[in-house]
């Protein structure tokens, strides 16, 4: 009996690692941690994969290195800006969205021994729904549109005083498996790489503006109407200024106070009215288009 | 005379022989062979349910019978395609057939320079330029099929509309699963990335024998 127990065992090794697999549970790859990073960057760096791989998972943090490794070779970033790409990048990699805030409250719920309040976050339909796998997302979220929904605000009460509400926490942390094929994911994935392409521009046409840019990474943060508001600021302030000054068609020779000025006009409103205002005088004052 | 012990018995033996079938389309390891098993088994439960006046099983396996034969079709037809290719214009037109339009407007990004390539791109109509070097890319070009042989696997430069258009793209998973169904398209899928490979180093020696010949006919400066 004993003897045939490692034989089934290794029988059903095969179905095991097609399940998991199927569920996105194959996750299990070590890291590799690239040659060449300063010591204060492979200090963050060490600290960002236990995060990462808390919140995501082991590709996930090695996602998180490959994107670190770009700069390695880049003599024009000092080691302190390469620290706060590091610092930055991980903050916006862990992006808030449902299934981060159900962990963050299992992992609140596990370190207190008292009974902890309810977590009240007030998010937007879509928000919620940009959380599931994209051939799931997309029809729903059309749906949403058709009516007019898709705004409509939604307040996620995150209970783990009572046995429920943390079953229901753990149900909802447990969605991460499929959160690299959520709608959500795309767009972060396209906007770290934005970031990160605009820091590899800037070192290349304007590097006294490389730290402003790195920074712009602190205007994207939270959730719900505040993330929104942030991340439309963000694009408006890299199209108008950040972009037009790489592709030489706009002239600023101080692009770093030009965005840091235009940045002290964001404020939340959404029609962005005073930003929308200060870019167009930065512009106005910079002689305009160059070519 | 009463045959309705003969059509059960042409029931139950064509049950038995299709029974076999199925097994065997199971078995089947790549996509050609699998679809003519498939096919097999259609008409043979096509046969038997004749008899038996089991018209669901009938109907069933008289839409599959097509489906089946067109997906073969579509099979043949790419390996057709790419050994055609290979052989004159090194083109990817063939993959047309496997790939999802989509419309992108100015100012979007395909994708960045460094990040980890997954899609490749035929270009149909519209601007889209490569960021760093500022070239600009033709329609019918294709884009990023030699980053899913590459072992970095990362894009060399950003892509970036310019001019609203419409791109086909086709994700390097699409087309694994292309080249493990099917070994002989894999086959020749290889041998043309590789020519499209030679290619490119061809022009770019030509490039550079171009680019070393002016320094080297020009006339020696008196001393």
């Amino acid at each position: 009996m004993t003897a045939l127990k490692p034989r089934l065992s290794a029988m059903m090794a095969p179905a095991r690692s097609m399940f998991a697999e199927l569920m996105g549970e194959d996750d299990d790859e070590p890291v590799r941690i690239p040659d060449g990073l300063p010591e204060a960057v492979r200090a963050i760096a060490l600290e960002a994969i236990d995060e990462l791989t808390a919140y995501q998972g082991l590709s996930y943090a090695q996602l998180y290195l490959d994107r670190l490794k770009r700069f390695i070779l880049r003599r024009t970033l000092d080691e302190a800006l390469y620290c706060d790409i590091a610092r930055l990048m991980v903050m916006r990699m862990c992006y808030e969205d449902p299934i981060r805030m159900a962990q963050l409250n299992l992992d609140r719920c596990a370190a207190c021994a008292e009974v902890l309040p309810d977590d009240v976050r007030r998010l937007r339909l879509d928000e919620m729904v940009a959380s599931l796998p994209d051939m799931v997302a997309d029809l729903v979220l059309e749906g949403l549109e058709w009516l007019g929904w898709q705004h409509m605000p939604v307040t996620r009460r995150l209970r783990t005083a009572s046995r429920w509400g943390r079953r229901r926490l753990k149900i909802e942390a447990s969605l991460r498996r499929w959160r690299l094929l959520s709608v959500r994911y795309a767009k972060e994935r396209a906007w770290v790489e934005r970031w990160l392409h605009m820091i590899d521009r800037s070192l290349t046409r304007q590097p006294e503006a490389v730290s402003a840019i790195i920074q712009t990474a602190t205007m994207v943060q939270g959730y719900g109407h505040a993330y929104r508001q942030g991340l439309a600021d963000w694009h408006l302030i890299i199209d108008q200024l950040a972009k037009p000054v790489f592709d030489g068609k706009l002239k600023l020779p101080d692009l770093s106070a030009a965005i840091t000025e235009a940045r002290a006009a964001a404020m939340p409103d959404p029609r962005q009215v005073a930003l929308k205002r200060a870019i167009a005088q930065i512009r106005a004052g910079a002689g305009g288009n160059a070519g | 005379m009463d045959t309705s012990h003969l059509a059960e018995h042409v029931g139950a033996a064509g049950s038995v022989f299709a029974s076999i079938f199925v097994v065997a389309t199971y078995t089947m390891r790549t996509m050609i062979p699998l679809r003519v098993f498939g096919m097999l088994t259609n008409v043979i439960l096509i046969v038997t349910a004749i008899p038996s006046h089991n018209y669901l099983q009938l109907v069933l396996h008289a839409v599959l019978l097509p489906l089946n034969g067109y997906r073969l079709h579509q099979m043949l037809q790419l390996v057709r395609d790419v050994k055609k290719s290979v052989n004159s214009d090194l083109s990817m037109e063939w993959l047309k057939p496997f790939m999802t339009e989509r419309k992108c407007a100015a100012g979007e990004v395909l994708f960045y320079k460094d990040e980890k390539a997954e899609d490749m791109f035929y270009i149909v109509s519209g601007r889209f330029q490569l960021v760093e070097s500022g070239i600009v890319l033709p329609v019918g070009a294709i884009v990023g099929e030699l980053g899913m042989l590459s072992p970095s696997n990362a894009r060399t430069q950003t892509l970036e509309c310019v001019e609203d258009g419409v791109i086909l793209s086709v994700s390097y998973r699409q087309v694994e699963e292309l080249y493990v169904q099917n070994p002989e398209f894999g086959f020749y899928f290889l041998r043309l990335a590789s020519a499209r490979l030679f290619e490119n180093i061809e022009k770019l020696e030509t490039r550079l024998a171009e680019h070393t010949a002016p320094a080297a006919s020009a006339p020696a400066e008196p001393a």
